[in-house]
């Protein structure tokens, strides 16, 4: 997911910014397209931070400030755990931890047509990808991948939603396997799915194992 | 809206589904309670108390007012409930809301209607003048539960506060002096038992959780809330709506509730005895004055805590068999001595003061002829103290306290006084319950 360009100018790729630090100088990189994330601003001829974390660069040209918080910034392309807060004719709005709910509409699932547009309850656990998220708008999500299909999205059905930081569902989608789920893995058997909004949702045969493999993942934070 | 806690039905049915296996999202079985840490602040009458993740802070104040027409002889309590923006996002600041009413009302009930806290002790002058105790209650972290966890803070509160010692003087005799904290100890107030909340949740088919959780609250069907004390009398019981529930599993919830309190009260007065011991060292070192030093430092500090340890021992004790066991007076009166021996020996910071405990209206002093024996056999020898004690202990495990005449006959009334006056620093319930033991010689039952 993220990559170290050691050709790049800017050697804090990887490495802990301040707001204010100038991240990327501009002059030296004409001619290219960059993409600014979360946290990065545009000023005169630099890139600099707004936010304290870690530079995180995307190939070819992706860049942003990755921090953990529980508050969720919605970033196109992220995988998230949303919550069903009501129904419209067009979309659901789901809540997704960040400033503004987002719009789901009736119509992204696989094989989605006016006819059998599924009903969800007041409540549902969903995983959805955020198709578009700028700064200031609703963001909007689907129930499928960027080719249209399923690909696991949409209904979490029974198990167990928790909320952890932002930066403990990075470290539990990275890879390698993180070691929490590892070690875990070798000794329960369980479904798990993480959104990058800081959500969690565990499912096991057994209540006992549910609770133990969530109590352990929160635990593993502090 | 977007910052608010949601619910998922997955999360809804899970609880349920893991109540059946008798389990609970944090691990905890139905009947458990979380951890509780009970600390304290700097100034005497606030606490801290955290119930799992839940934090609540009580803080007692006091100040003069004119009492109620129909009640002139007692002073007032009253409790203010705050829920603060920063516990949960679904508080709002400004007036308090539905829930805070009902939180202050409920720890109200329990102080007030069972007469946990005296009143009448706070009068000063009768139809004019007398304390009124305000309790305020800040929430600070809501992780559900906080009835519970407001009542645990607003007793830790009372038990440590102390307000400013009070006496009539001036020319006529009707002026209230009102002494400065560094002339007189300030004085505790009279608790005489503790009422604690237990919070029962109920979900459908009679499954029933003690001490809920923030999402068990949002699930739950029902709730009551019990306030017992360690005795076993049930103080209040609240029930606002919610699922019907049945006569048999309400006095089960009653009879678990007198089992937790009893938990709860320890471990109250644990924390409360802890915090009065470390402020009575305090107060100890702070002080200049010392009395005989013919025994080494070393020495002294370890009889200082190995004393004041087993004075706080002795007091648990008392607490317990005024509780309810059953005991003889000779029993009481043995302790008493053996603990006034160990306080003559207390020669550290003590502070005099010669008159009679003017806040306590049981109180004649102290009978003198203890307090004779114990400076006698202070003054004995000063280097052989302990076995002084052992020496003394015998015959008084043996005989009443009239013996000590024949012991040690001479004596000054003054010095004996003096020294029995100021144990340890602050005065506290130890001097509220010490003159019981001539009560219990009537026969008198306990309060």
């Amino acid at each position: 997911m993220e990559n170290k360009q050691s050709s790049s100018p800017a050697s804090f790729i990887g490495s802990t910014v301040i707001p204010g630090d100038v991240v990327l100088d501009l002059s030296s990189m004409a001619n290219q397209t960059i993409k600014l994330g979360d946290g990065l601003r545009e000023d005169r001829d630099a890139i600099s931070a707004m936010k304290a974390g870690t530079l995180r660069c995307k190939k070819p040209n992706k860049y942003r400030i990755e921090s953990c918080q529980k508050r969720y910034v919605p970033c196109a392309g992220d995988t998230v755990l949303g919550i069903v807060v009501d129904s419209k004719r067009d979309d659901f709005l789901i809540d997704i931890k960040g400033p503004a709910l987002a719009f789901l509409p009736v119509l992204a699932f696989e094989g989605g047509t006016r006819r059998n547009i599924p009903k969800f309850e007041v409540g549902t656990l969903l995983y959805l990808r955020v198709v578009k998220a700028k700064f200031g708008m609703n963001p909007e999500l689907s129930c499928t991948d960027a080719h249209g299909k399923a690909a696991e999205f949409g209904l979490l059905k029974d198990g167990y939603m928790f909320e952890t930081s932002t930066g403990l569902s990075r470290k539990l989608l990275s890879s390698p396997t993180c070691p929490v789920l590892e070690s875990l893995g070798k000794k329960l058997p369980f479904e798990i799915a993480v959104g990058l909004n800081g959500r969690v949702w565990v499912n096991a045969a057994s209540p006992h194992t549910i609770i133990a493999a969530a109590n352990a993942i929160m635990n593993s934070e502090s | 809206m977007a910052n608010t806690w949601r619910l998922t039905l997955n999360e809804k049915n899970f609880i349920k589904t893991a109540l059946l296996s008798e389990i609970r999202l944090d691990g905890r079985k139905p009947f458990q309670f979380r951890n509780i840490i009970i600390n304290f602040g700097r100034e005497d009458g606030s606490a801290e108390v955290q119930l799992g993740q839940t934090r609540v802070m009580g803080i007692v104040t006091a100040k003069f007012v004119q009492p109620y027409r129909d009640r002139p002889n007692e002073g007032t309590l009253s409790i203010y409930a705050e829920f603060s923006p920063m516990a949960d996002p679904s508080f709002e600041a400004g007036r308090p809301g539905e829930s805070a009413v009902e939180l202050g009302r409920i720890v109200d009930r329990g102080l007030r209607e069972s007469r946990a806290v005296d009143t009448e002790s706070l009068c000063v002058v009768a139809g004019k003048l007398v304390w009124a105790i305000r309790i305020d209650i800040h929430i600070l972290d809501n992780a559900g539960n906080l009835v519970d966890a407001a009542n645990m803070a607003a007793l830790a509160a009372l038990m440590t506060f102390r307000r400013p010692e009070c006496s009539l003087g001036g020319e006529d005799g009707q002026e209230v002096i009102i002494h400065p904290l560094e002339m007189r100890d300030p004085v505790p107030l009279i608790v005489h038992h503790l009422p604690i909340a237990i919070t029962f949740g109920f979900f459908d088919e009679c499954l029933v959780v003690i001490d809920p959780t923030h999402s068990e609250e949002a699930v739950m069907a029902g709730r009551m809330i019990a306030t017992v004390n360690a005795n076993g009398d049930i103080c209040a019981i609240q029930k606002a709506g919610g699922e019907g529930v049945s006569q048999r599993v309400i006095m089960q919830c009653l009879q678990l509730a007198t089992t937790k309190a009893a938990d709860i009260t320890k471990q109250i007065k644990a924390a409360v005895e802890a915090y009065n011991k470390e402020r009575a060292l305090q107060k100890i070192k702070l002080e200049p004055t010392c009395v005989g030093t013919n025994v080494k430092e070393g020495q002294d500090q370890t009889l200082d805590d190995k004393g004041i340890s087993e004075l706080v021992g002795k007091y648990m004790e008392r607490l317990k068999l005024i509780s309810g066991e059953s005991y003889t007076s000779q029993n009481i009166n043995d302790e008493v001595e053996t603990k006034s021996l160990r306080l003559g020996t207390d020669s550290h910071g003590i502070k005099f003061s010669s008159t009679p405990l003017s806040w306590d209206p049981y109180s004649k002093g102290v009978d003198p002829e203890f307090l004779k024996a114990s400076v006698a056999s202070q003054g004995l020898s000063s280097a052989n103290k302990k076995k002084e004690w052992s020496g003394e202990e015998k015959p008084s495990e043996a005989q009443r306290p009239g013996s000590y005449k024949e012991v040690n006959p001479k004596s000054s009334a003054v010095d004996a006084s003096r020294i029995e006056m100021q144990m340890i620093g602050p005065k506290t319930l130890k001097d509220a319950v010490k003159p019981k033991n001539k009560r219990k010689k009537k026969g008198s039952s306990v309060i």
